[in-house]
């Protein structure tokens, strides 16, 4: 342990919170949200994309919500002409015999300048299917389309690509890693859980033998850049890649996935399940699921050198005085057990 | 009848951290009694509730004297500053010089900046930036006539800002006079534009002339304004106590989402104090999506062994979690970005750079608030390089910013004035000499004599040296600089006589370089850092 003991005995017991006594002071640690119900996801559009979807429309799940274009680019064209009332972002098409020798004949309208429009086009499309059923709750073209549904989220720290879905599988427990030899074509169409960490190999060699999305605890900035350059080649390929998502949990350093997430997703593991981007989380679509809850004094230390080690809050430290000459408040936790060790109150996270 | 307050709860709600204080008026003037911050999101009546706790338990008799043992604290008169998220601004030009114009102006304001010219961008990539959601306002200026490499783009652009300005009713539109009389500009937006009208706000036009630019950034400054904003009342906090002080101060604040440079000087005759600075997005500990140029900044500030994609791992997750891994390596790398962070809010105040050094440098932010003293001076003096004397303070319980929320300024000076010994904390004073040149050998360049309370002490001082020198809280003494040949100290002279405090870093006189260039071989330069921190970082704190 980093911190330095001192005689002080952990803090008093002073409130009853659920069932369990908690002891004082654990309204301080930063609380990290696990669920999310319902959920209201936006999936976001660039100009040139078409939503084939209107607010207030129901949609099912695999229904598409829009047209994506997977290499858009700027033309120059006619578009409709002056006395039409059109207005920027609507979609436009070019009327049926009047030729052009290049372009793609469609597009969304930009703005009109010198006499001509703008749009956004492109030649490759895709669709961008909805992953979960739910209601279409606003589409506002070239920004995004937000639908509303009765899913459960496990909310992650940030996605990559998507969104996707698949079946959820497990491949490695929740403080190990997937090593590229490890991904064979038995994992396509699925959600794999990877452990703490994946490295860009790994990555790649999911992606290639179809697997739709990764869950992974962390991951580094060089996997993040990898796959961001990879899913930028596949969309302007001639024939792109099926969907694909990564859902972080919490960061870039290396460590566990925390026990309570864990425990979700053996839950859910078999089910088929959706990543979204915004907000940040793996969707499953079944709102009667009941997913393990959370011990209210379970805390989880996110930074230096017990970060992903769990233990039971047992009240605060005050000021201690840390390695680096660092005097910071703190709290008692204690791990496995054992006594309680102080641990800066900034270090910890408690599961709501 | 109501009795005046004894007790008064004193909120700094930052986007890393709160930071509650408690302040008590037990006989006749207001005192600290303690001070408190825990991860932001902590809801405050908790922290006000332990801090009240804590000073009942070391002080009943003062807690009953300021009512504290009776009053619950969420019953306490409150000052309350807090730390808004920077809004988006989408900065378009019609050129990559006019782009590089108006990011300069753009960059010394609270606005966090996406840039994007008809040079760089096609029109469907630019329409993109300014659809994003996060993109709350649109800046798009020219010259005034427009220059020759502006001309055949405005029309286009200008027709594109009024097409996403119908498509987002919420978006303001920060627009040229220049633009706003074009034809593109009125025919796109059309008599009918949706949204409030007043969301289409004047630009002055940009060229090089620093009043038009001055108008340009009072506007943006003005689309942010808030009057609980921390930085914005710091520098109001920091302009009375330079008044009450009768000293010239600077405020130098790296926090998460921005940082802020402000000088602050007193009143003259009948004019008031006044205070001018710059509050940054730029000046964040670590901007959201940290990219390479960070990595780099920051990494030339480290004598760690992290290669490039370790330091990014790490500044991805303190700005996911800035509250975090403050502890061991976890506090250097922080202070290593906390120095970047400097750096770059120094690169936007130039004009304060300019600046003779004040007589009292305050250091705020909850990144410096653990820090040893000792290395907090040294990040000082390390990137705001300004030759003469200046005393170092830090303010560690973050109570500038609520206290410059109070609107009367009478009150602000009559409640600095009884908390002037208690809000800052001293580090020490730091003596920069420059122009002093090069020497290979370890000869003397310099002699610092100390005198204190009828004792002297001489130091020899070598080139480039940098010493830290003790000298406790609360001493005073004099310090005379006699330099070999003339250097800069202040002016250029061969003598300086200078009334220096202490701190708990003591005094720190550095005679390197002004600006400080470091070594571009990394391993000379992480010798030459390792070298400085140990002075500042000794024994077991490393």
């Amino acid at each position: 342990m980093s911190g330095e003991m001192r005689d002080a005995e952990p803090g008093p017991v002073a409130a009853a919170i659920g069932d369990a006594p908690v002891a004082g002071g654990l309204a301080l640690i930063q609380a990290r949200t696990l669920l999310v119900r319902p959920v209201e996801a936006t999936f976001t559009l660039q100009p040139g994309d078409q939503p084939l979807v209107v607010a207030g429309e129901t949609v099912r799940s695999g229904a598409p919500l829009a047209d994506r274009v997977r290499d858009p680019r700027t033309e120059v064209v006619a578009g409709p002409p002056p006395r039409e009332a059109v207005e920027p972002g609507s979609y436009w098409t070019r009327p049926p015999g009047r030729r052009s020798a290049t372009g793609a004949g469609r597009g969304e309208l930009l703005f009109r300048s010198g006499g001509r429009w703008r749009i956004a086009a492109g030649e490759h499309h895709e669709l961008l299917e909805s992953p979960f059923a739910g209601t279409v709750v606003d589409v506002r073209p070239g920004i995004g389309i937000r639908v509303r549904s009765s899913a459960i989220g496990i909310l992650g720290r940030e996605v990559l690509a998507g969104p996707a879905s698949g079946r959820l599988e497990i491949v490695a427990p929740r403080d190990g890693e997937v090593r590229a030899s490890e991904i064979d074509v038995g994992a396509a169409g699925a959600i794999l859980v990877t452990g703490g960490h994946i490295d860009a190999e790994a990555i790649t060699r999911a992606r290639a033998v179809g697997v739709r999305g990764i869950v992974v605890a962390a991951l580094g900035v060089k996997e993040r850049r990898d796959v961001l350059a990879s899913e930028r080649r596949s969309r302007a390929a001639t024939h792109g890649l099926p969907p694909f998502a990564i859902l972080v949990l919490d960061g870039a350093v290396r460590r566990p996935i925390a026990s309570p997430v864990m425990a979700m997703l053996e839950r859910l593991a078999g089910r088929t399940v959706a990543i979204v981007e915004d907000p940040p989380a793996l969707v499953v679509d079944d709102p009667r699921l009941e997913l393990p809850a959370p011990e209210r004094d379970l805390v989880r230390v996110v930074a230096g050198p017990l970060a992903g080690a769990e233990g039971r809050w047992a009240g605060l430290a005050g000021p201690h005085r840390f390695p680096g000459g660092v005097v910071l408040e703190a709290g008692f936790v204690e791990f496995a057990g054992r006594p309680a060790v102080a641990v800066p109150i900034g270090d910890l996270e408690r599961f709501v | 009848m109501t009795r005046a307050p004894r007790a008064l709860a004193v909120i700094d709600a930052g986007a890393a951290t709160t930071a509650v204080s408690i302040l008590g008026r037990p006989a006749d003037r207001w005192r600290l009694l303690g001070s408190f911050a825990a991860p932001a999101g902590a809801p405050e009546e908790e922290l006000l509730g332990i801090l009240a706790a804590r000073i009942r338990a070391a002080d009943p008799e003062l807690s009953d004297a300021i009512g504290l043992g009776k009053s619950v604290p969420n019953a306490m008169p409150r000052l309350e500053s807090r730390s808004a998220p920077p809004r988006t601004l989408a900065v378009l030009g019609a050129s990559r010089r006019s782009i590089a114009l108006l990011e300069t102006v753009a960059a010394g304001t609270p606005w966090r900046i996406e840039a994007a010219s008809t040079e760089s961008h096609d029109p469907r990539e630019m329409t993109a930036l300014v659809l994003r959601t996060e993109v709350s306002a649109v800046l798009l200026a020219t010259g005034d006539p427009p220059g020759a490499d502006e001309r055949s783009a405005i029309d286009d652009l200008a027709a594109l800002v009024a097409a996403a300005a119908r498509r987002r009713p919420d978006l303001q539109v920060i627009v040229g006079e220049a633009i706003r009389g074009r034809r593109a500009w009125i025919d796109g937006i059309g008599p009918d534009a949706p949204g409030d009208p007043a969301r289409i706000i004047a630009a002055p036009a940009v060229g090089g002339r620093r009043s038009a630019d001055g108008r340009l950034r009072a506007v943006l400054d003005g689309l942010v304004a808030d009057p609980l904003d921390a930085r914005r009342t710091m520098g109001i906090a920091a302009a009375s106590l330079a008044d009450l002080l009768d000293r010239r101060i600077e405020v130098l604040e790296v926090g998460h989402d921005g940082g802020a440079r402000v000088m602050a000087s007193p009143g003259v005759a009948a004019d008031g104090p006044t205070w001018a600075g710059v509050l940054t997005a730029r000046g964040a500990l670590v901007p959201p999506d940290p990219d390479e140029l960070l990595v780099d900044q920051v990494l030339a500030w480290t004598t760690g062994s992290l290669d490039r994609h370790r330091m990014g791992d790490r500044l991805r997750d303190l700005r996911g979690s800035p509250w975090s891994d403050a502890v061991a390596d976890g506090a250097r790398l922080r202070l290593a970005a906390a120095r970047a962070a400097l750096v770059r809010i120094s690169a936007v105040t130039p004009e304060l750079s300019a600046l003779p050094a004040p007589d009292l440098t305050i250091i705020a932010g909850g990144c410096f608030a653990a820090a040893p003293a000792a290395a907090v001076a040294l990040a000082a003096a390390d990137t705001i390089r300004r030759t003469g004397a200046t005393q170092l303070a830090a303010d560690p319980a973050r109570l500038l910013g609520p206290l410059g929320t109070i609107e009367d300024p009478a009150e602000r000076r009559a409640l600095l004035a009884d908390l002037a010994g208690d809000l800052l904390l001293p580090l020490g004073t730091v003596l920069v000499a420059g122009g002093i040149g090069h020497r290979r050998d370890d000869a003397t360049v310099a002699r610092l004599t100390l005198e204190q309370d009828g004792t002297s002490r001489e130091h020899e001082l070598t080139s480039g040296e940098l010493a830290f020198i003790d000298l406790p809280p609360g001493t005073m003494a004099r310090a005379t600089v006699e330099f070999r040949s003339p250097a800069r100290f202040g002016h250029r002279t061969r003598k300086g006589r200078v009334d220096v405090t202490g701190g708990l870093a003591g005094l720190v006189v550095d005679l390197r370089d002004v600006p400080l260039r470091l070594p571009d071989r990394r391993n000379r330069r992480r010798a030459l850092l390792a070298g400085w921190t140990a002075l500042a970082w000794p024994g077991e704190d490393r």
